[in-house]
C-alpha cells in the first residue's frame, strides 16, 4: 500500500545525507522493525512516512498516490496514525476525549461514538475511573496505552510508532507490541515500529535495518 | 470532540491560566470601557453645554456711534463755554424687536427698560452708601431734558417676563411668594419686590404700594404680585458708585417703566435679548437681524462666546477620549497579542499533537479563537459592572472640569467689549449684583450655575461596542499569534 521511491534525506548539506535511493514497500495487514543504532536517521524516516516532513528527494506513494499530491494535512487526518514514544495525547483531557478527539479530527466512521472509545479503552486495561481522570495522572504505560487505543479508534490504514515502547517495561513492552501485532493482523492495517529492541523487532512479521545510510531486509 | 468542545476542555482543565486570562482581559476591556464613556461623556456634555449655555442676541442702541456724535457735537461747540456733551442713545423700537423675533431660530426675547422712582408710601432701604447720584450716570433718560439727573432710591427693571431675564434664569434669583412678571402684565402696574424690602416695610403679596416719579411730578400706584430673593452673596462690593441697595429694585413688566420714563417711550425698550435656539446659529441670525436695523442707531452684538468656549473646551475633551480609546485599544492589543503569543507558544505540544492527528491549522487558530471568546464574554461582564463604577467618577470629575472651564470664560468674557451696558436708561449697573453689568455676561452664567449633569453611565450601545472592540482585539491578538502556529512544524514540536 505504501511505496517509498529513490527517497533521500538530509538536514544541512546532500552531502551529508542521512539515507539515499531508499526504496521501501508496505503492505497491510503486516507488521514492520525498523531498526538501526541510535543517531541512523530511524526517526527521521518515519517522519517522512508518518507526512510530518517531505522528504528531499523521491517521492512516497501511497496506494498509486504521491503525499505531495493527497496533501500533508490530509494524509494525516485520513491515512497515517502515529504512536510516539512520549505518546503525545492532549494533557488537559481525559483518555476519552482524548480518543474522542482523535475521532473527530480525523473524521473516524465511530466518530463520536463515545462507547467504542470507551470499549477500546475497556479492552486495553483502563478502568472506567481511569478513562476519565487526566491522562497526565495515568502511568507511562496506561497513557502509551491510551495513545494505541487512539490509533484504534481512527481508520487509517497506516500505523507508525516510533520507538513504542522505549519509556515503557519488560510487560508493558511485550503487551504493547502484541496489540501492534493485533493491528496489523486483525484490523488488517500496515504497521511500521521503529525500535531499537531486538526482541520488539523479532516479534514483526519484517524487519529492515538502516546501517550505512541503506536500508536491508533483515526478514 | 470539535474545536468547540476543546475549547472549553481546556478553559476548564487549565483554571488558572483562564483566570489570569480572563482578569488581564477585563483590566484591559476596562481601559477600553473608560474611553467609550470618557467619549460619550464628552458627547453628552458638549450636547448638555451647548444646550444650556445657549447664545444671545443684543439688540440695543449704538453706544459707538452715539459716542461719535456726541463728540462731533462738542467739537463744534468748541467756541461756546463747555458744556456736558449729553449722550444721545435711542431706545430700541418694539416694532424692530418684532421683525427680528420672527427670524428662524430665535426662541424667544426679553425686553428691557429701566428707570427709577423715589418711594412714596413706604421707605427705601437705605444703606451707608451715599445715595447721591454723580451726573454721568445718565442713559437716554438723561439726556431728555424733562427729566433729572438724579436717579430715585427705587429702581425699576421693566422686562418682558422674570422668566426669561438673566437674574432669575441663573443669577440666583428666586421668586418666594406670588408669582414673577408675565407676559400678561404688560400694560398694568404689577410689580415683584425684594425680600428685604418686603420684610422691612411689612409688605405682602396683594398690597399696592405708592411711588413717585423723580421729578415728583407723578405718583402710580403699583400692586405687589410676588416677592423674590437676591442672593444674599451680592455685597456692596459690586454696587456700583451711587448704587442703593440691591433690594430697591422692583421688577414690573417693561411697559411700566415705559409709562414711568414718559410716553415718548411708549412701545421701546432700553434693550432686547434674544435666545437663539441653535447657538451654531447665532452669526447667521445677527446677519438677518442686523439688516433689519438702522446700525446707525442700533447695535445687534452676538454673545455667544462662552457657547464657541464650551465648544471648543469640549472638542477637545472629545479629542483627547478619542484618543484614549485608540491608544488604550492598541495598547491592549500590543498586551494581549503578547499574552496569547505567550500562551501559544507555551501550548506548542499541544498544537503539534493535533496537527499530526491531522487536524487543520485553521481549526487550532479557531479553537483558540472560541477559548479567547468565552474568556471575553465574561471579562466583558466584569468589566461592565466595573465601568459604572468607573464612569460614575469620570462623571463626577468631567462635571467638575467642564464647569470650572465654563466660570473660567464667564470671568474673562464678562468684562469683555460684549459686556453691553444693558439698560441705557438709569444706570443699572448699580442696582443689581452682576446681571445688568452686561447681558451678555450674564448670560454665560447659565454653564457655570446650572451643574451639567453627565450621565456616565455603562448602556447597552457601550456594552456592544466594547464588544465589538474586545473582539476586534482578540482577532488581531490571535492573528498576530497564529503566525507561530502557521509556520510551526509539527515535525520540529513532537519528534527534535
Ligand atoms: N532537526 C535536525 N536538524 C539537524 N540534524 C538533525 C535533526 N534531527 C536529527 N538530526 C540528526 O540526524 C541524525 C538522525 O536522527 P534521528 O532520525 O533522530 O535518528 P534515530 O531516530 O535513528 O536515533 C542524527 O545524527 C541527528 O543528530
Ligand atoms: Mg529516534
Amino acid at each position: 500500500m505504501l511505496e517509498l521511491k529513490n527517497i533521500g534525506y538530509w538536514y544541512d548539506i546532500q552531502d551529508n545525507s542521512l539515507f539515499e535511493d531508499v526504496n521501501l514497500k508496505f503492505e497491510t495487514g503486516q507488521s514492520y522493525a525498523i531498526v538501526g543504532q541510535s543517531g541512523s536517521g530511524k526517526t527521521t524516516l518515519l517522519s517522512l512516512i508518518s507526512g510530518l516532513d517531505k522528504p528531499k528527494a523521491g517521492e512516497i506513494i501511497l496506494d498509486g498516490q504521491s503525499l505531495s499530491h493527497i496533501g500533508l494535512t490530509k494524509y494525516r487526518q485520513k491515512h497515517v496514525s502515529i504512536v510516539f514514544q512520549s505518546y503525545n495525547l492532549l494533557t488537559y483531557m481525559s483518555p476519552l476525549n482524548n480518543l474522542l478527539t482523535a475521532m473527530a479530527v480525523t473524521k473516524s466512521s465511530h466518530e463520536g461514538d463515545k462507547n467504542y472509545a470507551r470499549g477500546m479503552l475497556q479492552k486495553l486495561g483502563l478502568t472506567d475511573e481511569q478513562m476519565t481522570k487526566n491522562v497526565q495522572r495515568l502511568s507511562g504505560g496506561q497513557q502509551q496505552r491510551v495513545a494505541i487505543a487512539r490509533t484504534m479508534c481512527c481508520d487509517a490504514k497506516l500505523v507508525v510508532a516510533d520507538e513504542p515502547t522505549g519509556n515503557l517495561d519488560e510487560d508493558n513492552t511485550q503487551e504493547v507490541i502484541q496489540l501492534f501485532q493485533k493491528i496489523a493482523h486483525e484490523q488488517d492495517r500496515c504497521v511500521i515500529i521503529v525500535t531499537h529492541e531486538p526482541d520488539v523487532a523479532a516479534v514483526c512479521d519484517h524487519s529492515y535495518r538502516l546501517a550505512h545510510h541503506e536500508f536491508a531486509l533483515e526478514k | 470532540m470539535n474545536f468547540f468542545k476543546r475549547a472549553w476542555l481546556n478553559l476548564i482543565a487549565k483554571k488558572g491560566r483562564t483566570i489570569l486570562l480572563i482578569l488581564v482581559t477585563s483590566a484591559i476591556l476596562l481601559f477600553v470601557l473608560a474611553g467609550l464613556l470618557i467619549r460619550n461623556a464628552a458627547d453628552a456634555a458638549t450636547s448638555n453645554a451647548k444646550k444650556s449655555v445657549g447664545a444671545t442676541l443684543t439688540l440695543s442702541a449704538n453706544r459707538d456711534a452715539a459716542f461719535k456724535s456726541m463728540r462731533k457735537s462738542s467739537r463744534s461747540d468748541s467756541t461756546s463755554k463747555p458744556t456736558k456733551p449729553s449722550l444721545s442713545l435711542t431706545p430700541v423700537k418694539l416694532a424692530d424687536v418684532k421683525q427680528i423675533a420672527s427670524l428662524s431660530n430665535v426662541k424667544n426675547y426679553n425686553l428691557t427698560a429701566s428707570t427709577s422712582v423715589n418711594a412714596s408710601s413706604f421707605d427705601a432701604i437705605s444703606t451707608s452708601t451715599s445715595s447721591s447720584v454723580s451726573a454721568d450716570q445718565g442713559g437716554p433718560g438723561g439726556s431728555d431734558s424733562k427729566m433729572t439727573s438724579s436717579q430715585g432710591d427705587i429702581a425699576v427693571t421693566g422686562v418682558s417676563t422674570t422668566a426669561l431675564t438673566t437674574n432669575f434664569t441663573s443669577g440666583g434669583y428666586k421668586i418666594t411668594k406670588g408669582r414673577g412678571i408675565k407676559a400678561s402684565d404688560a400694560n398694568s402696574n404689577n410689580i415683584i419686590v425684594e425680600s428685604e424690602l418686603a420684610k422691612q416695610e411689612s409688605l405682602s403679596v396683594g398690597d399696592t404700594v405708592t411711588v413717585k416719579s423723580v421729578s415728583g411730578s407723578k405718583s402710580y400706584k403699583l400692586k405687589i404680585v410676588g416677592i423674590y430673593k437676591a442672593p444674599s452673596t451680592s455685597g456692596s462690593t459690586q454696587m456700583g458708585p451711587g448704587a442703593t441697595d440691591p433690594s430697591n429694585t422692583v421688577y414690573s413688566s417693561y411697559t411700566l417703566a415705559n409709562t414711568i420714563k414718559g410716553t415718548k417711550y411708549k412701545n421701546t425698550a432700553d434693550s432686547v435679548t434674544f435666545n437663539v435656539s441653535d447657538p451654531a446659529k447665532v452669526n447667521s441670525v445677527k446677519k438677518a437681524g442686523t439688516k433689519l436695523i438702522s446700525t446707525s442707531k442700533y447695535s445687534l452684538s452676538a454673545n455667544d462666546a462662552s457657547y464657541q468656549s464650551v465648544k471648543a473646551s469640549m472638542t477637545n475633551i472629545k479629542s483627547f477620549a478619542d484618543k484614549i480609546v485608540w491608544l488604550v485599544a492598541i495598547a491592549g492589543t500590543i498586551i494581549l497579542a503578547l499574552i496569547i503569543i505567550l500562551m501559544i507558544r507555551e501550548r506548542r505540544y499541544e498544537i503539534g499533537v493535533l496537527l499530526s492527528l491531522g487536524e487543520s491549522r485553521a481549526k487550532i487558530i479557531a479553537q483558540f479563537f472560541v477559548e479567547m471568546f468565552l474568556v471575553l464574554i465574561v471579562a466583558m461582564g466584569i468589566a461592565g459592572a466595573g465601568g459604572t463604577f468607573v464612569g460614575n467618577k469620570l462623571g463626577e470629575q468631567l462635571v467638575s472640569q467642564q464647569t470650572s472651564s465654563t466660570a473660567t470664560t464667564v470671568q474673562s468674557t464678562s468684562n469683555g467689549p460684549s459686556g453691553q451696558m444693558g439698560g441705557g436708561g438709569q444706570a443699572p449697573s448699580g442696582n443689581a449684583p452682576s446681571g445688568s453689568t452686561g447681558r451678555g455676561g450674564a448670560s454665560f452664567m447659565d454653564s457655570s450655575t446650572d451643574k451639567t449633569e453627565l450621565d456616565v453611565q455603562v448602556t447597552p450601545t457601550n456594552l456592544a461596542e466594547l464588544g465589538g472592540f474586545g473582539l476586534a482585539i482578540i482577532f488581531v491578538s490571535i492573528t498576530l499569534a497564529s503566525v507561530g502556529i502557521l509556520r510551526l512544524s509539527p515535525r520540529k514540536v513532537l519528534i527534535d
